[in-house]
């Protein structure tokens, strides 16, 4: 005989969306049952993802940076790595986080149930615990239940050597060659992070281009890299076949225009993009509605067609990002809540935290000339930026796109060493309706990489005096 | 199928009240409309309706019961499925539910709306992030407020300017609706359109009338003198084809007056701070015409003599009747008279004209007895009685008497007349 619960509201997932929706709940006055499959909170953003990856991308970037130094008069030895010290000084981080959130919600008297949660129906849900099962009856519900990697046909699931970002990051030994699958955003962070530790990485798109959808001018810099630390980069191609070898190697069938050819790799790396857990929660026991690409359907209020039951997250659809995730759970919570909040947001940004770092906000240029979009455009080369010289990181570039006729900033793009910080600027001006007058006339300090956001937007008003440009 | 009905959220965090009345009895067929119960509250009283057509079956509660949110009222067998049925079913539903669930006293809480559905229509409105999030919650479309910020972006003053004007709106000039009369059940009736000038005066007058502090001054001139001069100068201008009335010396003797107490003179300027006396003497003679009520006005009183605003007034008046003033005619007065004299009546208080300060109601002279302190006697005087309805904001009491005192000196001090 199962336990029985009952609550005003429950959250299924504590990943950076869920425990944000639980924490608002909580805070408006709810009583709030938090669950999650996983013994520590924070979801896949916190323990397999995003922290991890940049607590290992910081690294390597440093490492990258000590290299540079060699031509600037300062040499250290070849770096030795201690691989277990790296994964304890990993986990660290996370684990400080993990528990920062166990404190907040221990605060806020948010509850939290560990165990996987499947729908009865629109009001009631099982959670199967490590020991007994618990039947909560519950007044509404936010699912944040997430998403996990995709993987390709043709390639072995269960076997060690084929790594998701999950089991990558988990860091258990620097493999001698790694082919990563899929050239997108967590692939090429991975990617530069083993090749730091000394793996002989290769790179396979299925696209024509790296970090797909992305602007190419964005992507130039990042590619330049990848090239000089790669093995091999191979676009417009597909691994058709990974077949296990009895030594654990993995051999993997490439084909593309040239021809199949067959290459041996220690691990492969799958990141082929990420789909939602909508599966996992037996949703069908409620009149919820799911899209044929298994996203749960929701308003701009993060209600589904079930109405106490809220969805946000990467569960909800694209982009699958944890800052879309938070503000999409506080909105729910709010709206249950009772309060008038809606998801209205004039953009979400993009951080690839590769090295350097590629990052967009709103409008993009493929976007742009995709839908027919009318727009004009300042850009800052960083060659003519003396902090961006002075660090070595004359490959960067910021560009700004502008309404035609009103000159607000609709969209901002950077590569570079810290383009994930500075594109804040970028969406404060889109979401303020800043124009190119505002964001030039703001006066950034120099010498920084964020003045080359307002050096962009002079560029386009004409009234820069760090590059010369043709009168218009 | 017998639908429960039961009480709603009273919101403002009402939990329960009083049955006062029930409405219906078992048996009665009743529509979504109909009151079923009569509920006092500490805060109001408040009428239950059914939201569905049907036929009562059973009353679950009696007057003087207290009951609570969510608690069964009456039981009606339905008629009619309406949307109203389908939304309360559900809510039943997750009472019924609710009520079922042992471990909890509170029964989760139904999921609130937002009252005002999402529109994408702020896309295109120049304003932050926090104006578009208050907009939504006050339920103000961004697209009807013209912002006052750099490059017309719409700030949150502007959001509370919007707000002020439409509660002033709604509390002040617009009326409450006035619940329909069929007045032809007491009798025969006719129905006359009002006339525009009729429903512009009558606008006017109210806001003047609900803006105004208004204080009204009675007082009388002894006009005896004055009136055989008048009939002199009535002579006189007979021959040159003036009609020469009261009202040219009235004119005169205000225009003296109010260069002496220049704040009779005045208005407030938009904000209330500051007050704005006025160097010229431009006075509103009320007009009744067949159409309503028109004021216009007579500019630079003080330099004119009593044939020239003589001839001045039947110019106006005659055209005020026609239609033929220009606007420009009946704008920039700085005081205003009304004179009922020709007509009857012994006083009354006229409204100010904003945004002039006062105004002056004229009733109908009389001969009175009057003792006269020196020659001890009654004797015979000539009584123009009169009055001075002022913003109270500007003029005090004081300053308003001796105002309408001064004004019956002037009259009847000859001297003043004499040009």
């Amino acid at each position: 005989m199962g336990e029985l619960r009952q609550t005003e509201l429950v959250v299924i997932g504590a990943g950076p969306g869920g425990y944000a929706a639980a924490f608002r709940a909580a805070d408006l006055g709810k009583q709030v049952l938090l669950i999650d499959r996983d013994p520590e909170l924070g979801g896949v953003c916190l323990n397999r993802g995003c922290i991890p990856s940049k607590a290992l991308l910081h690294i390597s970037k440093v490492m990258d940076e000590v290299t540079k130094l060699e031509k600037m008069g300062v040499k250290y030895g070849k770096p030795e790595i201690d691989i277990d010290q790296v994964r304890d000084h990993k986990n660290k981080i996370v684990s400080q986080l993990n528990s920062g959130i166990v404190q907040m919600a221990k605060a806020r008297k948010v509850e939290t149930i560990q165990g996987l949660a499947s729908f009865v129906s629109n009001t009631e849900l099982k959670v199967q615990t490590d020991t007994n099962d618990v039947t909560i009856t519950f007044g509404q519900c936010i699912i944040a239940g997430g998403s996990t990697s995709a993987m390709i046909p043709g390639v072995p699931t269960d076997h060690p050597s084929v790594i998701t970002s999950r089991t990558a990051l988990d860091l258990e030994d620097i493999p001698e060659k790694l082919l990563v699958v899929g050239g997108g955003a967590i692939g090429l962070e991975l990617g530069q992070v083993y090749a730091a530790f000394g793996t002989k990485v290769s790179v396979v798109e299925y696209l024509p281009n790296l970090l797909p959808g992305t602007d190419s001018d964005l992507v130039k810099p990042l590619q330049r890299k990848l090239k000089k630390q790669c093995e091999a980069i191979q676009l417009s191609s597909k691994v058709t076949k990974v077949e296990a070898n009895k030594d654990g190697t993995l051999t993997v069938t490439i084909k593309n225009e040239k021809g199949s050819s067959t290459e041996v790799f220690n691990k492969v790396l799958v990141s082929v993009g990420r789909k939602p857990n909508t599966g996992l929660l037996n949703i069908e026991a409620t009149d919820v509605k799911v899209n044929d690409r298994g996203f749960i359907q929701v308003d701009v209020y993060q209600r589904t067609s079930e109405k106490n039951i809220f969805a946000i997250g990467d569960i909800v659809g694209d982009p699958m990002l944890a800052h879309k995730a938070t503000h999409e759970g506080k909105v729910a919570a709010e709206v249950a809540s009772g309060h008038p909040a809606a998801f209205d947001v004039r953009a979400i940004p993009s951080v690839v935290y590769t090295d350097p770092e590629v990052a967009w906000a709103g409008l993009t240029e493929t976007n742009a000339k995709e839908n027919e979009i009318p727009y004009e455009k300042g850009e800052f080369p960083w060659s003519a930026s003396g902090k961006a010289i002075a660090m070595g990181a004359n490959q960067g570039k910021t560009k700004i796109l502008f309404d035609p006729e009103t000159k607000q900033v609709l969209g901002v793009g950077i590569v570079g060493p810290g383009a994930g910080d500075m594109i804040s600027e970028g969406m404060l001006a889109i979401e303020m309706g800043a124009d190119a007058e505002d964001v030039g006339l703001t006066v950034h300090p120099h010498p920084t990489l964020s003045e080359t956001v307002g050096l962009a937007a002079e560029a386009f008003t004409g009234t820069i005096t760090d590059l010369y440009l043709q009168k218009k | 199928m017998i639908k429960d009905i039961i009480l709603p959220d009273l919101g403002e965090g009402i939990e329960g009240a009083e049955v006062s009345e029930v409405a219906v009895a078992p048996g009665d067929t009743i529509t979504s409309e109909d009151t079923i119960l009569v509920l006092e509250s500490d805060k109001a009283s408040m009428e239950i309706p059914a939201e569905v057509n049907g036929t009562v079956t059973e009353i679950a509660v009696a007057a003087g019961d207290e009951v609570k949110t969510g608690q069964i009222l009456i039981k009606i067998e339905i008629s009619e499925s309406t949307d109203a049925i389908v939304e309360k079913s559900v809510l039943s539903e997750e009472t019924e539910q609710i009520a079922t669930s042992p471990e909890k006293e509170k029964p989760p809480e139904v999921n609130l709306y937002p009252a005002i559905e999402y529109t994408s229509s702020t896309e295109n409105v120049f304003a932050s992030p926090g104006v578009r999030r208050l907009a939504r919650e006050l339920g103000i479309n961004l697209q009807i407020i013209k912002g006052s910020g750099p490059k017309r972006r719409v700030t949150k003053d502007d959001l509370n300017g919007y707000i002020k004007l439409q509660m002033a709106m709604s509390a002040g000039s617009i009326p409450a609706p006035q619940p329909v009369i069929d007045f032809s059940q007491w009798g025969d009736v006719e129905v006359q359109k009002l006339t525009k000038i009729k429903r512009i005066t009558g606008e006017r007058l109210q806001r003047a009338w609900q803006l105004i502090p208004h204080v009204t001054q009675f007082d009388a001139a002894d006009i005896t003198d004055l009136d055989a001069l008048r009939k002199e100068v009535k002579k006189a201008g007979a021959k040159k084809g003036i009609k020469v009335t009261f009202l040219p010396f009235l004119m005169k003797a205000l225009s003296i007056v109010l260069k002496e107490m220049p704040e009779f003179n005045s208005s407030l300027d938009h904000n209330n701070e500051n007050l704005v006396l006025k160097n010229y003497y431009h006075l509103g003679i009320a007009v009744d015409t067949p159409r309503g009520l028109t004021v216009p006005v007579v500019r630079d009183v003080d330099q004119k003599s009593v044939f020239e605003l003589s001839d001045e007034l039947m110019d106006l008046s005659s055209r005020a009747r026609d239609k033929k003033l220009k606007p420009n005619e009946l704008k920039g007065g700085t005081f205003t008279i009304s004179s009922l004299g020709g007509i009857g009546g012994t006083g009354f208080s006229p409204i100010v004209n904003p945004p002039e300060v006062a105004i002056m109601g004229v009733s109908r002279s009389a001969w009175k007895k009057v003792y006269d302190k020196v020659s001890r006697e009654f004797v015979a005087k000539f009584i123009m009685p009169f009055s001075l309805s002022y913003d109270h904001r500007v003029i005090d009491g004081a300053a308003a008497a001796a105002f309408t005192s001064r004004f019956a000196d002037v009259l009847s001090d000859l001297d003043h007349f004499k040009d």
